[in-house]
């Protein structure tokens, strides 16, 4: 696995806080969440009604 | 006793004489007293006297052999423990000077070998006198003295000019003068010693101490050799550095990864004092930084460590500030300090120790004499290497949000505690009656107009309904940003119920299904792409064990008179209205055939699937018209492999055409082609402009290729995709008949489109822009009465595909965000319907 937030490669059964390596980089990520820093670029859509499907499973 | 004499001299002046020195005189009175006083107090001199103090003997000894190796005179140093317990330590620098030593001699009153003195008078060595060595170790500089003292014997023997000299002691007292013992080419010192066990509470070597303080002198002491054996068991290593301190910060982060390749290194000096630094950051979270003045170890760090520290800090500060890494967030030193590992080395004249164990240096100027030189050389560094600049940057920043995030987790936990004792739940949860937690759903709605509808719809008894919003941010100037709001979060959070973080308890989950149901369009994809992130992060267990769902409203509303129909995807619309267009439609290609039934079923049906590949193809720049230009003219295949040598570009149709070239390219050229990089971003790795390689794979074209097979067969060639000047001729080039009614068209292209046309006919069709276009009775019927209902239930592949398309998105690299949006944007121009 890839950690989310320090990008480290490590094995899954090595971590008690999983898909991240350590907690500490889950709280890394929790406190992202929490301070509105994850984010998906905006698309400026005009029409705002056209459907690409499958956008996250591509 | 006599009452002149101070009492505790007696013992040693009687020692003295009952060896029958005849020549005892005021100078021995000096030098018993000590003697006397090392073996009195010898923690004064050496620490302590246990385990820690007897390894002490070895470094004394060590350290002289050390500083003749640093003064350029000895190579090698070899340290032995004995099968006795005794310990031999040996160099090949110039030896201990063994002449006559006038002003001992004067004071004694009898000839004094120099290296007798060394051996039995304190502060007798060369290092007291600037001459000898510039700077010098040794804790307290008593040396070799104080070791001999402290043993139960000792022997010493010097390879000098071109002899042999050998001196024995018992209890640091000589066992007679210096003897000539033989002749030798070699120089050195050889010094053995076997502690003394009314001193030491044990006289046990324990190699391992021993080896783990030699290595680090061997770090420290760039070059020098040093082997240590165990005669006891046979082991023995050697350790040398030629890369010194270097090496020695390579070694401890041995267990690690590093965050940057490169190891910072400085060796300076200032006002007669010299520093050498060198350091790299690991991917641990611990600081491991250690001191050496003289090649002390200071522990307990002083005026070096802070003067480092205060420009590490500084210089790290300036430079985030200045390229616009530290914005919200200013990393502290402690931050800066996080995976540090650091050797620092000073050569101090005259050092003061400080502190319970003498191990902190104490000298003022020192200070501010690392912090200008490491300072200075630093943002030098940072400036020169902007690579590793930014990965120790990033790190520090990384430091201070675990801090930030540490504490706003603690918070949260508060809250929740206050929250959990009032019971509260958020204000925008409507909540389901039922409390059989394996029933209960929470329906996750995107918007409050469809969380409206949604309540209205909602089956209260085990469905609860969670509005939320996508929030859209100015994260940077140039970009919007979508996050979802710390209020929708927290509710989240709140509503599920297991808590988060390490605490995170499934059992606790107050619904058995999380369903995820937003718009379909961009911004519905995107909050769910946020929301599957979300819990496959913080919520793993809960997407693991299958909690998480999402929901499938439909697309369209079909209404036939009173029949209503959903339909789901934009591919199903299509294809339904294909069918009922088809109907009693024929095709006139204005040849004289007459297309109809099957046949006009299978044409349409592989018109349409030739459109979705044709779009792509068109979505890359290349129309249709100019790619036809290259079709084979044999086969009627259209080229697949678009390929360039440097600047030359080539085409081919499938693979093995490909590669038959590039073997001609590479004989005729007589070196392989370079493969371009993908990013093609490198633009300076060596390969010269001819032999570079770029092979683009147009994978669309294959289908292409096959459908224009198909479409040979039914009488068509490309041609009747791309319309034709016709000027001059009447009428349309083919024709639609369908009963009574009758159309044009230019091309192929545009049948699928007018049998769907045709198919709507007598039909309403309402797509939905949102989910709040449903009323309250349309969302129950297709989304979420689970008769009727679509659940996607997560899997965890989804999840994490969800999280790796974040990692694109959110990711520094322009590139993958580019073709993203890019990619999205074109969608949304090319569907029809």
């Amino acid at each position: 696995m890839r950690c989310p937030v320090c990008d480290v490669t490590f094995k899954a059964e090595a971590t008690t806080a999983p898909p991240f390596c350590s907690e500490r980089c889950r709280t890394i990520d929790l406190g992202r969440w929490l301070d509105e820093a994850n984010a998906l670029p905006h698309v400026p859509d005009p029409e705002a009604d056209e459907e690409p499907e499958n956008i996250d499973r591509a | 006793m006599s009452d002149e004499l101070p009492q505790d001299e007696t013992p040693l002046k009687k020692a003295s004489i009952s060896k029958g020195n005849e020549d005892y005189g005021q100078g021995d009175l000096e030098h018993l007293s000590d003697l006397e006083h090392v073996r009195e107090r010898p923690s004064m001199y050496i620490g302590d006297t246990t385990a820690r103090g007897l390894h002490h003997l070895v470094y004394e000894v060590v350290d002289n052999s050390i500083d003749e190796a640093m003064a350029d005179f000895a190579t090698e140093v070899t340290v032995t423990i004995n099968g006795d317990g005794s310990v031999t330590v040996e160099d090949d620098g110039r030896g201990i000077p063994v002449e006559k030593h006038d002003q001992l001699s004067e004071q004694m009153g009898r000839e004094v070998s120099t290296l007798e003195g060394v051996m039995t008078v304190l502060k007798f060595g060369g290092k007291f006198s600037k001459g000898a060595y510039q700077t010098s170790g040794g804790l307290h500089g008593v040396g070799v003295t104080v070791v001999n003292f402290l043993s139960e014997w000792a022997e010493v023997e010097v390879s000098r000019d071109g002899h042999v000299h050998h001196q024995e002691y018992e209890r640091g007292v000589p066992k007679g003068p210096v003897r000539r013992v033989g002749a030798t080419s070699r120089r050195g010192t050889k010094t053995t010693f076997k502690p003394d066990p009314q001193i030491f509470q044990t006289t046990k070597y324990v190699y391992a101490t021993l080896v783990k303080r030699l290595q680090e002198l061997a770090f420290l002491n760039r070059g020098v050799k040093i082997t240590i054996t165990d005669a006891r068991t046979g082991d023995s290593e050697t350790f040398q550095y030629e890369d010194g301190i270097r090496q020695f910060v390579a070694h401890l982060n041995r267990a690690s990864e590093a965050a940057h390749p490169d190891i910072l290194h400085i060796a300076d000096e200032q006002e007669g004092v010299g520093i050498e630094i060198a350091l790299q950051y690991s991917g641990e979270y611990t600081e491991n930084v250690h001191t050496y003045v003289n090649n002390i170890n200071t522990t307990e760090g002083g005026t070096h460590l802070s003067g480092f520290r205060a420009a590490l800090t500084r210089t790290l500060n300036n430079y985030g500030k200045k390229e616009g890494l530290f914005k919200d967030l200013v990393p502290t030193g402690d931050d800066f300090r996080e995976g540090l590992t650091a050797v620092i080395t000073c050569r101090v004249p005259h050092p003061q120790f400080e502190g319970q164990t003498k191990t902190k240096l104490g000298n003022s100027e020192v200070e501010g004499i690392v912090n200008s030189l490491f300072g200075d050389y630093l943002s030098k560094f940072l400036e020169e290497n902007p690579k590793t600049a930014k990965a120790i940057a990033k790190k520090g920043l990384l430091a201070a949000e675990a801090r930030e995030s540490a504490r706003k987790a603690r918070q949260l936990v508060r809250e929740r505690k206050g929250a959990l004792s009032g019971g509260s739940l958020p204000g925008k949860l409507r909540d389901c009656s039922s409390r059989d937690v394996d029933r209960c759903e929470l329906y996750l709605v995107e918007g409050d107009s469809a969380g409206g509808s949604a309540e209205g719809g909602r089956l209260r008894e085990f469905q609860a309904i969670l509005p939320l919003r996508g929030k859209i941010i100015n994260a940077y100037k140039s970009r919007d940003d979508k996050v979802l709001a710390n209020e929708e979060i927290r509710s989240m959070i709140s509503a599920i119920g297991i808590g988060f973080g390490i605490d995170q308890d499934l059992t606790r989950r107050r619904y058995g299904r999380i369903v995820i149901m937003t718009d379909a369009d961009v911004d519905g994809s995107h909050i769910r792409t946020l929301l599957l992130t979300f819990f496959y992060r913080q919520m793993y267990d809960l997407v693991a064990k299958g909690h998480v769902y999402v929901a499938q409203p439909p697309l369209f509303r079909v209404r036939k008179g009173k029949h209503v129909e959903y339909v789901q995807t934009e591919e199903e619309m299509k294809s339904q209205l294909l069918d009922l267009g088809l109907g009693e439609s024929t095709f006139d290609p204005g040849d004289g055939r007459v297309i109809e039934g099957e046949a006009m079923i299978k044409l349409v049906r592989t018109l349409a699937a030739l459109e979705e590949s044709i779009i792509a193809l068109e979505r890359r720049g290349i129309a249709l018209k100019i790619h036809a230009l290259k079709q084979d003219p044999v086969t009627g295949k259209l080229p697949v492999y678009n390929v360039f040598v440097g600047i030359q570009e080539h085409w081919f149709v499938d693979r093995s055409e490909l590669d038959n070239f590039l073997k001609s390219q590479e004989s005729a050229s007589g070196s392989e082609l370079v493969v371009d990089g993908a990013g093609a971003k490198d633009e300076t790795n060596g390969a010269s402009d001819e032999n570079r390689l770029r092979i683009v794979e147009l994978h669309e074209v294959r289908t292409i290729n096959t459908l224009l097979g198909d479409l040979r067969g039914m009488g068509f060639e490309i041609d009747s995709l791309i319309p034709q000047d016709r000027t001059g001729e009447e009428g349309s080039r083919y024709t639609i008949r369908r009963g009574e009614n009758e159309s044009g068209l230019e091309d192929l292209r545009g049948l699928p489109g007018a049998i769907r046309a045709a198919g709507e006919k007598g039909l309403q069709i309402t797509r939905f822009k949102g989910l709040g276009e449903m009323n309250a009775e349309e969302l129950r019927d297709t989304t979420l009465h689970p008769d009727n209902r679509t659940l996607l239930q997560v899997t965890m592949q989804d999840a994490g595909a969800a999280d790796d398309l974040f990692r694109v998105l959110m990711g520094d690299q322009v590139e993958p965000r580019r073709d993203f949006i890019q990619k999205h944007a074109l969608d949304v121009k090319n569907l029809d319907v």
